[in-house]
């Protein structure tokens, strides 16, 4: 069986190619993914892959230009045919008679013989597609892969990483064989898409080493490598087709191993300040280990992008202009899941509600003073420190259960009232914008509401939120203040109905019994959907608010 | 703030963090109790250990091996003040290098015990009681360890002593009795064995330096009985009493029985414990493990954000490289690097004679985890430069993955291997196979060769000089 390799079409206008030079030599043992030639155009070169490995027959010399669609060469699949496996069988005797050490060598035959017996067997194909990974999630991206095509996978591995628009999560291999890639990193799939194939029991060959050994692993293991040292002895040159099948092969090419991707110190530490994974880059290095020069360099490239959008990443600077000192390249990044639901959600809300905004001002003396007073205390008792977010959360919660329309949203024609207050506090996190859920907020002690909004935190600045603890929520809390802001008009987080916005504390002068007091103050602004909420309940919610955070007192009689 | 970064301790963690803050241009103080900059390690710890260790090896080379070398020697002695003031120079030496380096990275530094105000104050109190505070965006405790004492045995630092004035004594015991044959009880029971004392070791566990591959623990023993020392594993030690002269260390087997040992000097080297007295913690809100680390995050953050902890405060081995290296990862985090610490490349270092070094991997660990590997080993007999210098005891391991040929683990005992022990860590750290070891030139005679002749025996079988 051969796998026939074609010009492939470079683009539009271009209409044939120059070989330019072949990597490879006619004969040479190939794996997937080498370079085998690099083919000219009249506007560029570039470089033609194997699609899968093999022995490659060359078809089409250096120099020659043909048009696009002609057969080049042809990659013959070297583990699947009878055919190859007959040179294995002669090679053995040629071997013998150069070897000083023969007794081992009848040992070696007979092994490779039996596994190329066991090879002819059919092989299952387990086909993975996009699981159901939660309620309202109708797609995902896949992040970048940590195996290659071609790779040997176990049951349970990580394949690749799929971003969905909540959370990030690991698609692990439902069987062991050989990987086949089907759709690419930086894809969008629908859930039950393919992503990849994986070929139960493919390339088994070693069944005689016990199974379940990759071929790259295999030139380690004991007896061939014997074969290996004492093949390189007796070698004539131009020998080479097929006798020396995957052993010799690999050391040539220098394929892949255990250690391919792996990144020096200096390496992986560039590589995980630029955010790369390693398996977005290819390593120079021996085995396809990642040099720090690869490191350095993987910022220029455009490593994410997939095949296609590729060309639309570079060629930004503008010729014109060229002569102006200070670099005006600009990047194109596609964007991730969550930016993109991100971005959908907020339109959407803009759209489809009546929303407005109502502000107020807090003077925030009185809870300042109380802070101060009991922060020390609070925190030898509760290890948590005494902050404002609690004194807000606790507000909100009474204001909500005295002004229900507030917490309650709309679903179709009918309205939706929460008993109780789950509040979502907007959390910057370094993939972006997420919103954790403090549940049953009004339940909770400061303590412990202090707690949680810090687990939380912690858990978002990790990654690691489930989309379990962002779900859910009846109000939203953000607080544009520890950016600095002023004033805003928060968006409302869909498909609840307000949103509370917090904002820097500024000591401003404000008439106090008639006299001019400096007060440390904060706007506030309340969002709401005016379908659900009318003036005078968001208004009054807001005041409330104002009212408990200025005399918290107020806050435990209940008043 | 007054600071960007202020460092409590300052040890190879503390110091080091120090450097490289200054390095990316942090603000940075750093707080020591002592009067000397470097902490356990260059004052009580590595450095004076090693200058002992050195001198004694001098001393046992004389008594021993100059005669087999053609050197005769007549009224040889030991002049153990002249050894302790030795000691004692190099000590300020490399003190007096530190408060050059912080000098140099413009680090100030301040004398007197840290304690903690709230998560961004410090409170420094000097020996003459004098205080005064500063603040921090960033704290990084690096207090380390002092050694664990157990109710059982009351240190008096007279008779019972630990590590730290084992490296002060007057005179040469007679005969020590050593709790615990660990690195510590190791490497001092070895300095004073050499200068003549018998040296008895008690330890609990079953072998010597128990925590290391099982091999280097029987090929230690068998070199230090070279010494006058007897060995009592499987022992607990249940009372330790000073009577005046001597000391009377009890002990039970594993078998019911009783061991009575009577000796000059007990030093007791059952471990080290994390030290955090003083420090105020609880003001800060830093919570500590039943162990009494203080509790840290992958980023060797402590449970409060803006203060951080590197060391033997914290998890891990207690050792001074691990320490620096976390100090490296902490100030490099604080400024926004991503540094990584791969843990299981740290070596592990006895500066007995033979050293004994170990990274990755032991034997014991691939058994328990059920991964399959092959072995390679190498004698220092069959090593030309071994015999050269009469270094002939020990032997170097090469543990692979049985599949892959990837080097999981070496360990090694025998001339200089505390220093060998970097080659494997550098071919650990690029994922080398033992073959890739076996392949590259090392030059003739030194004792590395026995790395590569190690790792050829673990590749096939196929060492060449043995």
């Amino acid at each position: 069986m051969s796998l026939e390799v074609k010009v492939p079409s470079v683009g539009e206008s271009i209409t044939e190619v120059t070989i330019a030079s072949w990597h490879k030599r006619d004969g040479d043992s190939v794996n997937a993914d080498d370079v085998l030639c690099e083919l000219e155009s009249d506007k560029a070169t570039f470089e033609l892959n194997a699609e899968s490995a093999g022995i490659l027959r060359i078809l089409v010399q250096e120099g020659e230009t043909v048009p696009i669609g002609t057969l080049i060469c042809r990659i013959e699949e070297k583990n699947g045919v009878q055919p190859a496996a007959k040179p294995v069988e002669k090679a053995a005797p040629k071997v013998e008679p150069t070897t000083p050490n023969t007794n081992r060598t009848p040992a070696i035959t007979e092994n490779k013989t039996q596994s190329m017996q066991e090879t002819p067997q059919t092989t299952e194909v387990v086909e993975m597609k996009v699981p159901a990974v939660g309620e309202s999630i109708s797609e995902v991206t896949i992040a970048n892969w940590t195996k290659k095509d071609g790779d040997q996978v176990q049951l349970d591995d990580v394949l690749c990483e799929i971003e969905s628009d909540k959370a990030t999560f690991e698609l692990t291999a439902e069987a062991s064989g050989t990987l086949r890639i089907v759709a690419q990193a930086g894809t969008t799939l629908a859930i039950g898409d393919l992503i990849c194939k994986i070929e139960k029991g493919a390339a088994a060959g070693n069944g005689t080493q016990g199974g379940g050994v990759t071929p790259s692993k295999e030139m380690y293991s004991a007896p061939k490598e014997v074969l290996k040292e004492e093949n390189k002895k007796s070698e004539e040159p131009g020998t080479q087709p097929a006798q020396t099948t995957p052993v010799a092969d690999n050391q040539k090419t220098s394929s892949t191993s255990y250690a391919t991707g792996h990144a020096s110190p200096a390496a992986a530490k560039i590589l995980a300040e630029k955010g790369i994974y390693n398996k977005e880059i290819k390593g120079t290095g021996i085995d396809g280990r990642i040099t720090k020069a690869d490191a350095v360099q993987a910022e220029k490239t455009q490593p994410k992008a997939p095949a296609g959008p590729q060309e639309t990443a570079k060629p930004a600077v503008n010729q014109a202009t060229a002569s102006v000192p200070g670099s005006r390249e600009q990047r194109r990044q596609k964007m991730t899941q969550l930016r993109k639901t991100v971005s959908r959600r907020l339109v959407a809300v803009k759209n489809e509600t009546a929303m407005l905004t109502t502000f107020n001002e807090v003077d925030m003396k009185p809870i300042m003073e109380m802070r101060a007073k009991y922060k020390d205390k609070f925190k030898e008792k509760y290890n948590v420190g005494l902050g404002f977010m609690s004194f807000f959360t606790k507000a909100v919660c009474v204001a909500l259960q005295e002004w229900p329309a507030v917490n309650a949203m709309i679903d179709g024609d009918e309205i939706v009232y929460n008993d109780f207050v789950d509040i979502s506090i907007a959390v910057s996190a370094p993939k972006g914008l997420v919103v954790p859920v403090v549940r049953n907020a009004e339940q909770l002690s400061f303590a412990q509401i202090e707690a949680e909004i810090i687990r939380l935190a912690g858990r978002a600045r990790d990654n690691k939120m489930t989309i379990e603890e962002m779900t859910g929520g009846t109000f939203t809390i953000t607080n544009g203040g520890v950016f600095g802001s002023m004033m805003s008009t928060p968006i409302i987080n869909a498909p609840q109905s307000a949103i509370l916005g917090m904002h820097n504390i500024i000591e401003r002068p404000v008439a106090i019994n008639g006299q001019v007091e400096i007060r440390p103050m904060m706007y506030v602004a309340l969002s709401y959907d005016h379908r659900i909420i009318d003036g005078r309940e968001s208004v009054s919610f807001l005041v409330r608010v104002k009212q408990l955070l200025e005399d918290p007192a107020r806050l435990l009689l209940g008043i | 703030m007054d600071y960007d970064v202020v460092i409590i301790g300052s040890g190879p963690g503390g110091y080091i963090a120090a450097v490289r803050c200054g390095q990316l241009g942090l603000k940075t103080a750093i707080i020591e109790k002592y009067e000397t900059l470097g902490g356990t390690c260059l004052n009580v710890g590595c450095i004076p250990s090693k200058a002992l260790l050195d001198s004694s090896e001098h001393y046992f080379n004389a008594t021993h091996t100059f005669a087999a070398h053609g050197i005769e020697l007549k009224d040889l002695q030991v002049n153990l003040p002249q050894m302790i003031n030795r000691k004692g120079e190099v000590v300020k030496q490399t003190t007096d290098g530190i408060k050059f380096l912080m000098k140099k990275n413009k680090v100030t530094t301040y004398q007197g015990m840290g304690s903690f105000v709230n998560k961004n104050t410090i409170l420094i109190t000097d020996k003459n009681g004098g205080t005064q505070q500063i603040t921090s965006k960033n704290i990084v405790i690096a207090t380390g360890s002092k050694p664990a004492s157990i109710p059982s045995i009351p240190l008096d630092k007279k008779r019972i002593i630990t590590s730290t004035e084992a490296l002060n004594l007057k005179e040469v015991p007679k005969h020590l009795i050593v709790i615990g044959a660990g690195v510590i009880g190791a490497e001092l029971g070895s300095v004073y064995g050499r200068l003549g004392a018998k040296v008895s070791f008690v330890e609990f566990a079953g072998s010597m330096i128990p925590t290391m591959d099982g091999t280097m623990g029987k090929e230690l023993q068998r070199a230090m009985k070279k010494l006058d020392t007897d060995f009592y594993f499987n022992h607990k030690v249940t009372s330790v009493e000073n009577k005046g002269d001597e000391v009377v260390v009890i002990a039970d087997n594993n078998k019911g029985g009783t061991l009575t040992l009577s000796g000059d000097y007990c030093l007791v080297a059952i471990g080290r414990k994390p030290y955090t007295e003083g420090l105020n913690l609880e003001k800060a809100g830093v919570q500590k493990d039943e162990r009494g680390r203080i509790v840290v995050d992958e980023h060797l953050q402590t449970n409060v954000p803006g203060i951080y902890a590197i060391g033997d405060v914290i998890r891990g081995a207690m050792l001074a490289h691990k320490a620096e290296e976390e100090g490296v990862f902490v100030a490099e985090t604080i400024v926004g690097q991503k540094p990584h610490i791969n843990y299981l490349l740290i070596p592990n270092v006895v500066y007995t004679w033979p050293e004994v070094a170990g990274v990755g991997y032991t034997e014991e660990e691939l058994k328990a985890k059920g991964i399959a590997y092959k072995t390679g080993a190498f004698p220092f007999k069959a090593s030309g430069r071994a015999r050269a210098s009469m270094d002939t005891d020990g032997t170097v391991k090469v543990l692979a993955d049985k599949q892959t040929d990837e080097i999981l683990g070496v360990h090694m005992i025998g001339p200089r291997t505390a220093d060998m022990i970097a080659e494997a860590v550098v071919a650990m750290e690029f994922r080398a196979s033992a073959e890739d070891i076996g392949r590259m030139s090392h030059a003739h005679p030194t004792y590395t060769e026995a790395l590569k002749e190690a790792c050829l025996a673990a590749t096939d079988n196929r060492a060449l000089n043995i």
